[in-house]
Parts: structure tokens; C-alpha cells; sequence
């Protein structure tokens, strides 16, 4: 009996092992290049944040204090509570616009390929152009066309979007959203493409409303789309820079508190300042909590998968 | 797994350690001595080692040096400076490495990070750039080089001196650019006013402005453009002499900034926030037309005569230049510069000929090469001067020569070791003063407060 | 029945209604990135906007071919894009599958580490990374940009998430059939993953294209720069030229329609997970 059981346990071991090895040969080909040239200089980087570097001179340990410094830095806080804002309303936004723009190009309509690519075209048009078109439309001074519409249409007064403390994170959330909807749209797109047909079909059948349909077949199959464009959508907006760049620096690239963003704060840090061990620490502070976010996502995926 | 991921990353760590520490040797050039290598022994070999330097830049054994350098094929002096070098130097060859001007400094400083570095020449863009790599330590000391070979930095007008960190110099300027009042004189004369001279205070210069305006709609004629940069405004205030830039009391810019937004206000200029989101240029904005003064860098010279020559601009064809206005009871010709220097770097593999290149170009001859293109060098003196004011497209009248000369230039950002940071907090409230966000008091203490505890760290 | 019709016609229109718009929208900077590659520069910011350029200057277009070496820029970047999304292709389908399909010792912990290194902004380990690769004498070579952009997270993380949705039955079910985990991933998981490599293809291709501060970085010498450096640098020689570098920029943005368009085909609805589960 106990030898039969050891016999037994030796050979879930050995199948183990072997599912590990075939598992990792899977994996080998992209995590050594991974492991060698992105994950090790990230860690180096991450650790650098406990010592005093300018890239040059000797590295010096300096434990927590770059942490003290950089929550003692007033443009470290406005940046952290901007991107955090930034975030909050950019990621749900963005969320349901492409996953509406997905539903909506996802049908059989005439034009379907051009719309789809025509919605494609922000993300992938150049900054420059984007960025000036906007602020052509939400331009501060009285004459713009959205500053018309308010004033003659809601009787409200102008706005000084960009060019104002007020709005100027407004100004940027809206721009951010119309220009990436269609990235994600992408994504949710392929997405769709993997629910299988049978589904709608049997839902059919059953008599089911198209919202019904849409909540009990297609949000629970876009699952695992929607948390890796939850993640991504986090993950982009918390390293958010060149829109900020683009609209809030205008002509003389100078970015206030009022649309400082971190990593406007970590490249200021690190090629401005050459202070690396300074932007690491706050690169250590994005990283954690984008950690956080992902390790809550990642649970409820799992739960859901097992249920 | 855990194993594995930690041994690679001792491993990644100790690579990079190696190349912090000593620098990867094999990436040297052989023939280099070892003992140059290591920092300590640099300065008190650097003397004795000077002399026979000379002899191996003067033999015919052939050196290729590495230029680090920004916009070759719209740069019109790069080529020019090395013909005539390499003509007096034959067994010398140049090879110029292109960074690109928007990044330069982030990708020069990534490249000369740790000591593989094979470049033996670069170009230092700005002062706060300059700054950062002299306390990375990349950069080669001059001062006992300088002393050996006998070079005469009075000739630099004492821009040297505003360069010069801890008593040691690492650069030498080969452009010097100076901020002037560019004119529009087509506006003056349809306004039958007369034109901007050599000597005007402050106070007449807003008033000569005003008088030139217009605000009605559709048809604005502005005094005067102020482009969105600090240095349009704030900086006016240092030409007195009395106070820089760093010293953490900005109680002088005052003025300057209450002058600037009585202007806005009254239409007399555009306005900052328009101009800043709307991106337009400063060249732009003198294009069209309807500006009458504009206060910028001579290097904008260069391209109006360029811009017009070539039919584009043509509505801002007949321009003129006059000096900076005055403080009261300052002398004319005090004014704004900026310098482009190069310096060798300590990983540089030929330091000598680099040197004896950078010694080329920075002094009278390079000067010399330097004007025949239009631009203005470091070094000047008359004969310079009447070679920019000959160039073809330049304004005929005598005071827009005469503007060329100065009497005290200063530098836009001194050296100082916290000259990146000091900007941050001065451009941040700049900003806010512009868009009128707050009140020039309240900004001016801010920056007050923001500069004194950089300073103090 | 006949006001079901009338329901589906008015619900047609205002979908047109809303896609037209929403073209609208997203046409316009492209709209003004051509006006703006046919005017002087003087002309580009000024205020109202031209839309129709009264005297179009096609010069613009015939500059930029002769102001940098185009050609020999642009095979630089077709060659790296090219090696670059069939390594990402390859390496990260391939690993992806042992993150969605298979149980292993290790697997949530390595998976979260994948995707968490996203997260660091590339500014903060740029400096340590390319010590390292001039440590290995890579500087300077195509093979750094290869190896800096073939072996993201990214596409691991994405090719996992749409196998996750590939129901797992169909793996057991192979499994039983007796076919290896190498046969199932190439018969059954890379045909049903179409739209989703189509996907990986477009992003990889796009980013390939479009990095600029890599190759600024890495590559130093003349003949080896990438369109994206040559672009750049481009404009800011002309610093200000925006009309030059909206030519350009149009120019550039014309391979990346041709992708995106010829990979539309695979983002059609219609399999059937069914049928092979049947």
C-alpha cells in the first residue's frame, strides 16, 4: 500500500516535473531576451532607487532618503495627484467608448472597414497634427469654436482649457480619450471576433433581447479582453507624458503643477537633473501601484475563472 | 525560478557595475595609456603629457576624431570649420555624429554615461546641459592646457568666467549669440513714427510701442511680441548688472512684468495664453506682418535673410535691428547672450588633437570661418562685426550694424550647479504670471521661496 | 411587423448618423495635416486656419526626399520592423499559450512580472540598459533595437488574454486525442487566433515604426538610422518647418495604413468554436 502510494506520488512528481519543463519551453524563447535586456536593467533601475547615481559617478547607497525627498518635492505630489486623477476618469471613459465603438464597428454596416480605420486614425497620426487640431477647436481666446458654442448656444462664459489651472487637466482627459478609443477599439474588436456564434444563437432561440445578449454573453466572454485593456489602460495612463507635453507646454514646454504628470516629473529627474536614483524612486511608486491595481484585477479574473 | 530570475539579475548587476567602475577596456583605444584612464591620475599627467601631445597632433600619423554635434545639413558652419582645420592638418580626419537637435542633451548625456564613450569632441548645447556633465564628471578639465598653450580668454569678453565652475573651465564658446529688437519699418513709416535707435530706456520703449499699435478687430497691428520664453521678459531685469538670474531674490523682475501685462491687457501685444497653446512661432508671428518689435537672439538674423531671400517671408522685407532697451542709467549694449562651446570628454581617445581641434575652432581662425557664415563667434571684434553687417540681405542702415555691438553681455543661465532646477521653479511662475493666474507679487515670492530652497539643498 | 421595420430603418439611420460624425471627428487632424504639408510654414498656425490652401506648395513633398537620405532610412526601418514583429509573433504566441493553457510552478508570480515591467517608464532603466548593451558591444548595431523591442511583455500579456478565451475543453479534448502541447498550439490555438495576432501585428508594427527614441540612442552612424530619426531630425533642423514635417509625416503614416487595412480581412466574425467542439 505505501509503497504503491510513494510509486504513485514518484510519478505525479515526474509528470509534474515534466509539465514544468514543457511549460517552460514555452516560455524560454521570449523570457531569456525578456529576462536579459528588460527585466534586469528594470530591476537594476528599480534598486537604484535607494542610491544616490548621475549615471557616472560611483553609485551611492543612500537608502530611503531619495523616497523623503521626492514626497518632500511639491512637483513629485501635484504630479502623483494629477496622474491619479488623470487615471480615474480617463480609464472608465476610454473603457466604454471603445468597447462601444467595438459593438457599433463590429456589425454588419456598409463602410465597416473605413470607419474602422478612420477610428484607428488619432492613435496613429502624428501628435503634432493631433495635439494642433485640438487646440485649434479649444483654443483660449474668444474666437475658438468650442468657446463660440458655449457662449452662444449655453450662454456660459469662455474657458481658458489648456491655458488655465482650472480646466487644463479637463482639456487633457478629452483629448486622451479621443485619441485612444481606437486603440482599444482594436483590441476589443479581435476580442470579439473569439466569441463563438453558437452562443447567440442558443440565446436566440431561448427568445433573448439584444441587451440581454449583450450582458449575459458578451461582457462575460469579453473578459479577458477587458482586463488586459483595463490593465493596459491603467498601465498607459499612469505613464502618460507626451499628450501632456503636447497641450499643456505649448509653445515653451513649460508644464505648471496644475498638469504635471510623473513621468514629466521621472524625465525631469533623469535627463534634466541627471538625479536617476531620484526618478527611479518615483518610477518605484508608479510601479507599486500599478502592481496593486493589476494584483486586484488579476483575483477577480481568477475568481471568476473558477467559478 | 525565483533562483533563476535573482542569479540573472547579480549577473546583469555585476556587468554594470564593471562598466560603472572601470569602464569597459576593451572598447578604449589601445594606444591610450591606462594611467589616463583613472580620473585621480588625470589632472598631474595632464601637464607633462600636454607637450609631447603637441608633437603627435603636429606628426603625420593619422588621427580620426569624433565630433558630437547636432542638425548637420542645416548647420551652415560645421563643414567650413573642419575644411579649414583638416587643411592645416592634413593627417587629421572629422567624423561628425549627428544627435539631433530636440533630444540632444538627454541622448549626449546617455552616451557619454559610464566610460565607453568614444567621442572626442562634443558640442554643448546650453549651460544647464554644460553644467550636468561637469558634475557627471565627463568632461575634461582646460585649465592647465589653456595655461600651456598660452590661450587669451580676455578675447571671450568674460564669457569664460560665467562658465567657469569651482576655478576650473571645461568648454570654450565658439558661437555667441546676443538678444537685440528686431524692427518692422514698414509699420513705422506707414504709422509715421519714428524708428527704434541704439539708446532707448524701458520707459520709451513701451511708449514707442504703444504709439504704433492697433487694436481694431481683424486689422491689429501689435507694439510689440514678446515670444512665450522666460527669458523675453524676466531676464530684461539682469541687464542692470545688479542682480542675476540665481541669486534667489526676484524682486526685480517686477517692472519688467507689470510693463509686459499693462501691454497684454491693453492689446498692445499678443496674448500669452493664445500664443502659447497655438504653438505659433516667433518667426511666424514677425512674418505676418503686423508685429513692429520683437525682441529675440541674433541667430534669428540668419534666417530672415535666409527666409526672405527665398521669397517666403514677405510681408516683414524691410526689418531692422537696434540694441536691447536700457535700464535707466545703464549704459547701451548691456544684453542677453547665449554660447555654443565645445569640450572634450574624459573618455575621449585622442584628447590631444581633440584639444588642439577645439583650440582651432574657438579661436581667431575658427572666428573668422565662423562670421563668413553669417553667425556670430564667441570671439569677436570689429572686423568681425563689419563682416556680418556685409553680408548680402542684412539692413543697410547704420544703426542695425552698430546694434551688433555691445557693451556688457550676460549670460541667460550662469553656471551653477543647480541651474536645471533654478529654471523649473523660475519657467513654472513665469507661466503663471503670463497666463494671470497670479499676481506678480505673489509669484515673485514664490520663486523667491521655490530658488532659496534649491539653493539651500 | 411594419413598425418593427420602421424601428430597425430609424435605428439604422441614427447609427450612420453617428458614424459620419464620429469621421468626422477623427478625420479632421488628418484633414489638417495635409492642408498643413502644402503651406509655407509662416502659414501653418496662423488663425482662421486655412483648410484649402490657396496656392498649394507640393515643393514640400519633393524637399523632404531630397533633405535626408528617405530610401535608405525607410529600408533600415522595414528591415527592423519586419524581423522585429515576426520575433514578437513567434516568441510571444509561444509563451502566451503556456501562460493560458498550461499549470506550472511559478506561472501567476512570472505572469505578474511580465505585465508589471510595463509599467516602468522606459526613461528611468534607459540609462542602465544601454551601458549594459555597450557593455556587449551593441551599441551602435540594428541588433539592439531588435532584441530591445522583440521580447516585450506586451505581447505576451495580450496573446494570453485572448487564449484565455478559448475555452479550455478544447485543449482537454486534444489532449485525450493524444496530441502534444507543441501540436496543439500550432493546429488548433494559432488558426483560432487570427484577429488577435492580426492585432499583435498592427501594435507591434506600429511601434516598430514609430520608435524614435531607441534608435536616437542606439545608433550613432549615418547609414544605419531609421526614418523615424531621419524624421525627427528632420524637423528639428527645420525646427519650425511645419509644413516640411507634416509632409513627411503623411509620408510616414502611409505603410501603417497598409497594414492595418489588408489585416482587416481577420477581423471578421464567424468562427466557430463550436464546430470543432461538435
Amino acid at each position: 500500500m505505501a509503497a504503491e502510494l510513494t510509486a504513485m506520488e514518484k510519478n505525479m512528481k515526474r509528470r509534474a516535473r515534466r509539465r514544468n519543463l514543457v511549460a517552460y519551453s514555452f516560455i524560454a524563447p521570449n523570457f531569456i531576451g525578456f529576462a536579459i535586456f528588460t527585466l534586469g536593467p528594470i530591476v537594476l533601475a528599480l534598486l537604484m532607487s535607494f542610491a544616490e547615481w548621475d549615471g557616472s559617478n560611483a553609485m551611492k547607497f543612500v537608502g530611503l532618503q531619495n523616497f523623503v525627498n521626492i514626497f518632500k518635492d511639491d512637483r513629485f505630489i501635484a504630479s502623483l495627484k494629477n496622474t491619479i486623477v488623470y487615471s480615474i476618469f480617463t480609464v472608465p471613459i476610454t473603457l466604454a467608448m471603445a468597447l462601444g465603438l467595438a459593438i457599433l464597428l463590429n456589425q454588419k454596416i456598409k463602410g465597416r472597414d473605413f470607419f474602422r480605420t478612420v477610428a484607428f486614425f488619432p492613435y496613429v497620426a502624428s501628435l503634432v497634427a493631433v495635439a494642433a487640431v485640438w487646440n485649434m477647436l479649444f483654443t483660449p481666446a474668444k474666437g475658438g469654436i468650442v468657446n463660440q458654442i458655449l457662449m452662444n448656444v449655453f450662454h456660459a462664459a469662455p474657458l481658458k482649457w489648456a491655458a488655465s489651472s482650472s480646466t487644463v487637466m479637463l482639456t487633457i482627459i478629452m483629448f486622451s480619450v479621443w485619441k485612444n478609443m481606437g486603440y482599444y477599439m482594436v483590441i476589443y474588436l479581435a476580442g470579439l471576433q473569439g466569441i463563438s456564434e453558437d452562443l447567440y444563437e442558443a440565446a436566440a432561440l431561448d427568445g433573448a433581447s439584444s441587451m440581454q445578449k449583450f450582458i449575459h454573453i458578451t461582457i462575460p466572454q469579453l473578459r479577458p479582453t477587458t482586463f488586459f485593456v483595463t490593465i493596459m489602460l491603467t498601465i498607459n495612463c499612469f505613464k502618460v507624458y507626451d499628450i501632456v507635453y503636447m497641450l499643456a507646454g505649448g509653445s515653451n514646454g513649460v508644464v505648471n503643477k496644475s498638469a504635471m504628470v510623473l513621468v514629466f516629473y521621472i524625465y525631469e529627474e533623469a535627463f534634466r537633473n541627471w538625479k536617476l536614483g531620484q526618478a527611479s524612486a518615483s518610477a518605484l511608486v508608479l510601479f507599486a501601484i500599478v502592481l496593486v491595481v493589476t494584483i486586484i484585477q488579476f483575483r477577480g479574473e481568477k475568481n471568476y475563472a473558477n467559478d | 525560478m525565483k533562483k533563476r530570475i535573482l542569479s540573472s539579475i547579480l549577473a546583469m548587476a555585476m556587468v554594470v557595475a564593471s562598466i560603472t567602475a572601470c569602464g569597459s577596456a576593451a572598447e578604449q583605444a589601445p594606444a591610450e595609456a591606462p594611467a589616463a584612464e583613472a580620473p585621480a591620475a588625470e589632472a598631474p599627467a595632464a601637464e607633462p603629457a600636454a607637450e609631447p601631445a603637441a608633437d603627435t597632433a603636429a606628426s603625420d600619423e593619422p588621427v580620426n576624431l569624433k565630433w558630437a554635434l547636432w542638425d548637420v545639413s542645416s548647420t551652415v558652419y560645421y563643414q567650413p570649420l573642419i575644411d579649414a582645420y583638416t587643411a592645416a592638418h592634413p593627417n587629421v580626419s572629422i567624423e561628425m555624429v549627428d544627435l539631433g537637435s530636440t533630444d540632444y542633451s538627454t541622448v549626449l548625456g546617455t552616451q557619454l554615461s559610464g566610460s565607453g564613450s568614444d567621442f572626442d569632441v562634443v558640442t554643448i548645447k546650453d549651460v544647464p546641459g554644460y553644467v550636468s556633465l561637469v558634475n557627471k564628471g565627463v568632461l575634461e578639465p582646460l585649465n592647465d592646457r589653456i595655461a600651456a598653450d598660452g590661450v587669451d580668454l580676455s578675447l571671450y569678453n568674460g564669457v569664460t568666467d560665467q562658465v567657469t565652475i569651482d576655478g576650473n573651465l571645461y568648454e570654450l564658446p565658439f558661437r555667441s549669440d546676443i538678444w537685440v529688437l528686431f524692427y518692422n519699418k514698414d509699420i513705422f513709416d506707414k504709422a509715421g513714427v519714428d524708428y527704434p535707435t541704439n539708446d532707448m530706456t524701458w520707459e520709451e520703449y513701451d511708449k514707442l510701442a504703444r504709439s504704433v499699435t492697433d487694436t481694431t478687430p481683424g486689422a491689429e497691428i501689435y507694439g510689440s511680441h514678446y515670444h512665450t520664453w522666460r527669458s523675453t521678459i524676466q531676464l530684461d531685469g539682469i541687464l542692470d548688472g545688479k542682480h542675476t538670474i540665481v541669486d534667489g531674490d526676484y524682486e526685480f523682475t517686477k517692472p519688467y512684468y507689470e510693463m509686459v501685462l499693462n501691454q497684454q491687457k491693453d492689446g498692445v501685444c499678443m496674448d500669452y495664453a493664445t500664443l502659447k497653446t497655438q504653438g505659433l512661432h516667433y518667426s511666424a508671428a514677425f512674418a505676418q506682418g503686423n508685429v513692429a518689435t520683437m525682441n529675440m537672439g541674433s541667430w534669428f538674423i540668419a534666417t530672415l535673410i535666409q527666409k526672405i531671400k527665398d521669397g517666403e517671408y514677405t510681408d516683414c522685407t524691410n526689418w531692422g535691428i537696434v540694441k536691447y532697451p536700457h535700464a535707466e542709467g545703464v549704459e547701451p549694449g548691456s544684453t542677453l547672450s547665449t554660447i555654443t562651446a565645445l569640450a572634450v570628454p574624459t573618455s575621449a581617445p585622442n584628447k590631444d588633437a581633440a584639444w588642439d581641434f577645439v583650440k582651432f575652432v574657438s579661436g581667431a581662425e575658427g572666428a573668422e570661418v565662423m562670421a563668413s557664415t553669417g553667425n556670430i563667434p564667441a570671439m569677436t571684434n570689429d572686423k568681425i562685426v563689419d563682416l556680418i553687417a556685409s553680408m548680402d540681405g542684412f539692413p543697410t542702415d547704420d544703426a542695425s550694424k552698430e546694434a551688433l555691438v555691445t557693451s556688457h553681455t550676460y549670460l541667460e543661465m550662469p553656471a551653477n550647479d543647480k541651474s536645471s532646477e533654478i529654471e523649473t521653479v523660475l519657467n513654472e511662475q513665469h507661466d503663471l504670471i503670463m497666463n494671470e493666474e497670479t499676481s506678480v507679487d505673489d509669484a515673485i515670492a514664490a520663486m523667491n521661496e521655490g530658488v532659496q530652497a534649491v539653493l539651500a539643498q | 411587423m411594419k413598425s418593427k421595420k420602421a424601428n430597425r430603418t430609424i435605428g439604422k439611420v441614427i447609427i450612420y448618423v453617428m458614424l459620419i460624425l464620429l469621421a468626422l471627428i477623427m478625420l479632421v487632424p488628418f484633414v489638417w495635416m495635409i492642408s498643413a504639408s502644402l503651406k509655407f510654414n509662416k502659414d501653418v498656425f496662423v488663425i482662421p486656419f486655412e483648410w484649402i490652401p490657396k496656392a498649394p506648395r507640393w515643393q514640400n513633398y519633393i524637399d523632404i526626399w531630397t533633405k535626408i537620405p528617405l530610401a535608405k532610412f525607410t529600408l533600415n526601418t522595414a528591415k527592423l520592423t519586419l524581423i522585429v514583429t515576426c520575433l514578437q509573433l513567434l516568441t510571444s504566441s509561444f509563451a502566451a499559450y503556456a501562460f493560458a493553457k498550461l499549470e506550472f510552478k511559478g506561472r501567476d508570480l512570472l505572469f505578474l512580472a511580465y505585465v508589471a515591467t510595463i509599467a516602468v517608464p522606459w526613461q528611468v532603466y534607459m540609462v542602465p540598459q544601454f551601458m549594459f548593451m555597450r557593455g556587449l558591444g551593441l551599441a551602435d548595431t540594428h541588433l539592439a533595437i531588435i532584441i530591445l523591442q522583440a521580447f516585450s511583455a506586451f505581447g505576451v500579456f495580450l496573446m494570453r488574454q485572448f487564449y484565455e478565451g478559448i475555452p479550455d475543453s478544447l485543449c482537454e479534448a486534444a489532449r485525450i486525442d493524444g496530441m502534444t502541447e507543441y501540436g496543439i498550439y500550432a493546429k488548433i490555438m494559432i488558426p483560432l487566433s487570427k484577429p488577435a495576432l492580426s492585432t499583435l501585428i498592427i501594435f507591434t508594427f506600429v511601434n516598430t515604426w514609430n520608435d524614435f527614441l531607441g534608435p536616437l540612442i542606439y545608433l550613432t552612424t549615418e547609414s544605419k538610422k531609421t526614418l523615424q530619426i531621419g524624421l525627427k531630425m528632420f524637423i528639428s533642423q527645420y525646427s519650425a518647418e511645419y509644413g516640411l514635417i507634416m509632409a513627411a509625416s503623411v509620408l510616414s503614416l502611409i505603410p501603417v495604413f497598409i497594414v492595418f487595412i489588408s489585416l482587416q480581412k481577420y477581423f471578421v466574425a464567424g468562427i466557430t468554436t463550436g464546430a470543432v467542439k461538435g
